[in-house]
């Protein structure tokens, strides 16, 4: 009875009612959308990289190095030497290795320098390998392998051709226009920065900035948009001093230019003088921290060697207080959303006063009107929160294909986690004990009252 | 029905007693007229008799029962079982349809609820019984509280007050806000249904001139004089 009377009561009030219950609706989509967004950044970087024991670099920060060398943030500003590469894979333990070569981009995605065994020992979530959607690996230094993510916006295709700029970024000027690459495979989705990651053998970087720095820079006029999606046929514009080289095809040329990726494993290193970076992975862990100090110390030149899970550590550790700042202020949000419904139920509790005393004439107890208020809150936060799941949820669907071509972050629409259903039941029982307030205010009005409507 | 015996009533904090009643008693089916200027204490004598202010002296019976010794809890319960109210004005919870204020008259007392069901009526079947009884006809009946008159609005009130059969009616000035003759119909209406049900009316009222409708006049300055009933 009194739960149907709250009901009917609340929607009495629709307007303010509705007002109050989009501001908890949005103040709990706020907090479910930063905790999940929050929970799965965390758990996108520590599933981009696994099985890898040691990554080394130029020395810098530990930080910087991992988030340049893996996350593609930042820039790596030194390079190491071949012959240190070749020296430290030779070392005892060292099961594999991954040359890494950053710098270069293409419409807004980097551009990797690697070589085969990128595809066959480089690991991400719980020790998955790389698996191609289409095609293999690159065979020469004419060839790409592109990410999935990288094939999915741009409208690539197994054996089309395409440039790549020097630097990194959207607006690169400096195109290594005259080595366009045919693309030879397209990798699995992974939801890592993989995915939006051009993977090429050193010798093609080697081979583009060889030819690319011997040549004075030319302005290139963006002419690479969205046409090639539609399947023209291919055109080659060739003037004197500016070229687009950037070739399309239809189905029709398919076969023809897939005929060309009939090509032999060949050299995939070149005369490489410089790489970022490479990944070690060892035998056996023994190794790891061995090998870590030899190249901490190699006197060769100053490198860094450090463990990608301690690192990831470090930083989790580094962005904690940011993290709690940002759960701090969601809550504080919510809390005003809270403190708006209850200046709203003692706005109107005044006016009420008449249908408390109509209540108390026909018998109900000063606890009864005590539970029609608290029921009422409860009502509000409860619907409060059933929108804001659902705001929840529209927002994470609008969200996720921006999250991650932007931030690489991918967003899991899924359930509630238990963590997140114990959040709403904190804003519950905050909401049920806010109402106590007003409650008590009415249970103590409809003592003094009686059946004496004061209005 | 209603019997007061040396009722002394302060209010906290004020020294001389607001209220002192030597004796009144109403007896079944009576139609007693309760008259006073404002402040004279009717609203104080009302709140007494329903149970939400204590009694700090003297005795309350109603129908019975020592209403005085009971506890807050009780006092509350035995309200919603044997008394019925009517207000002067605001008397319906607008966000609840005729039909609905009417039988939240019984939804706090199951001894109501069962001197419905022992006649084989259902809780609705009797309020609409009652809203027609009272002149308020079917149509009027489905539409929305704000959509009646004051008038319509006094009648479905006096239905929820007689629901489930109550030994009495309080009825707090419930014609003030009603022209001559709505009032007068009003009056004979809840004098006709209070035959039906043999229940007894207190009406407190400063307008003297309802008094003749009722079978006696009680001033309750007179009354606290202890001065002779009329």
């Amino acid at each position: 009875m009194l739960i149907k009377l709250a009901w009917k009561s609340t929607l009495n009030r629709k307007a303010s009612v509705a007002l109050t219950l989009v501001t908890i609706a949005i103040s709990v989509m706020l907090l479910l959308s930063v905790e999940r967004i929050r929970q799965d950044a965390k758990s996108s970087f520590a599933n981009t990289i696994s099985g890898t024991d040691l990554i080394v670099g130029a020395r810098t920060g530990d930080i910087q190095l991992l988030l340049s060398s893996v996350f593609r943030i930042g820039h790596a500003n030194n390079t190491v030497q071949w012959q240190s590469y070749e020296y430290i894979k030779a070392q005892r333990g060292v099961a594999w290795s991954i040359p890494i070569s950053l710098g270069d981009s293409h419409k807004g995605f980097a551009v990797l320098g690697t070589d085969a065994s990128y595809f066959s020992h480089y690991q991400y979530a719980k020790k998955q390998h790389l698996t191609f959607a289409a095609g293999r690996p690159f065979h020469n230094g004419q060839e790409v392998v592109l990410g999935a993510m990288v094939a999915k916006k741009l409208g690539y295709q197994l054996g089309q051709k395409i440039v790549i700029s020097h630097g990194v970024g959207n607006t690169s000027f400096h195109h290594h226009d005259d080595n366009p690459l045919v693309i030879s495979g397209i990798l699995a989705a992974t939801g890592t920065p993989v995915d939006k990651t051009l993977h090429v053998p050193l010798s093609a970087i080697e081979s583009m900035h060889s030819t690319g720095h011997s040549k004075p820079s030319r302005m290139i006029a963006q002419k690479q948009d969205a046409t090639h999606h539609e399947h023209e046929h291919e055109h080659e514009h060739e003037h004197e001093h500016e070229h687009e080289h950037e070739h399309e095809h239809d189905s029709k040329n398919n076969s023809a230019l897939l005929h060309n990726l009939d090509s032999k494993p060949g050299d995939l290193i070149g005369s490489t003088k410089q790489i970022t970076a490479f990944l070690l992975g060892f035998d056996s862990p023994l190794y790891t921290l061995q090998v870590r100090r030899n190249i901490n110390q190699y006197k060769g030149e100053p490198l860094l060697a450090i463990m990608p899970g301690v690192t990831l550590r470090e930083l989790w550790e580094m962005l904690d207080i940011v993290e709690k700042i940002l759960l701090l202020i969601t809550l504080a949000v919510v809390l005003i959303s809270l403190l708006g419904m209850l200046t709203s139920l003692l706005a109107t509790l005044n006016q009420r006063r008449r249908e408390l005393a109509i209540l108390r004439s026909v018998g109900a107890r000063p606890w009864h009107i005590f539970t029609l208020l608290i029921s009422e809150a409860i009502f509000i936060t409860v619907l409060g929160c059933i929108f804001g799941v659902a705001l929840f949820y529209a927002l994470l669907i609008a969200a996720q294909s921006g999250l991650q071509s932007q931030f690489g972050v991918v967003l899991s629409i899924s359930a509630l986690s238990t963590y997140e259903l114990m959040l709403l039941s904190v804003i519950i029982g905050a909401g049920t004990l806010i109402g106590a307030i007003p409650a008590a205010r009415a249970y103590f009005y409809s003592l003094a009252d009686g059946m004496q409507i004061k209005t | 029905m209603l019997t007061i015996s040396q009722l002394q009533f302060t209010w906290p904090k004020s020294s001389p007693p607001v209220l002192t009643i030597p004796k009144l008693h109403i007896a079944r089916g009576e139609h007693v007229f309760l008259h006073g200027p404002s402040g004279s204490g009717k609203s104080t004598l009302l709140g007494l008799i329903a149970g939400t202010l204590d009694c700090q002296q003297g005795v309350i019976e109603i129908a019975g029962t020592n209403a005085s010794a009971l506890s807050h809890g009780q006092r509350d319960k035995f309200r919603a079982d044997h008394i019925g109210t009517i207000f002067q004005n605001f008397n319906l919870l607008p966000y609840l349809s005729p039909i609905e204020n009417v039988t939240l008259g019984c939804e706090f007392s199951k001894k109501r609820r069962q001197n419905i069901s022992s006649q084989n009526k259902s809780l609705e079947q009797e309020a609409k019984l009652l809203l027609s009884d009272l002149g308020i006809d079917e149509h009027t009946q489905q539409r929305s509280v704000g959509e009646l008159s004051i008038g319509q609005q006094q009648r479905v009130a006096a239905a929820r007050a007689f629901i489930g059969r109550p030994e009495i009616i309080i009825a707090d000035e419930p014609t003030s806000a009603l022209d001559a003759d709505s009032r007068d119909g009003f009056i004979k209406l809840l004098f006709s249904q209070a035959a039906v049900y043999s229940a007894s009316i207190l009406f407190v009222s400063h307008d003297k001139s309802l008094a003749p409708l009722f079978d006696r006049q009680v001033s309750l300055p007179d009354l606290q004089r202890g001065a002779p009933l009329c």
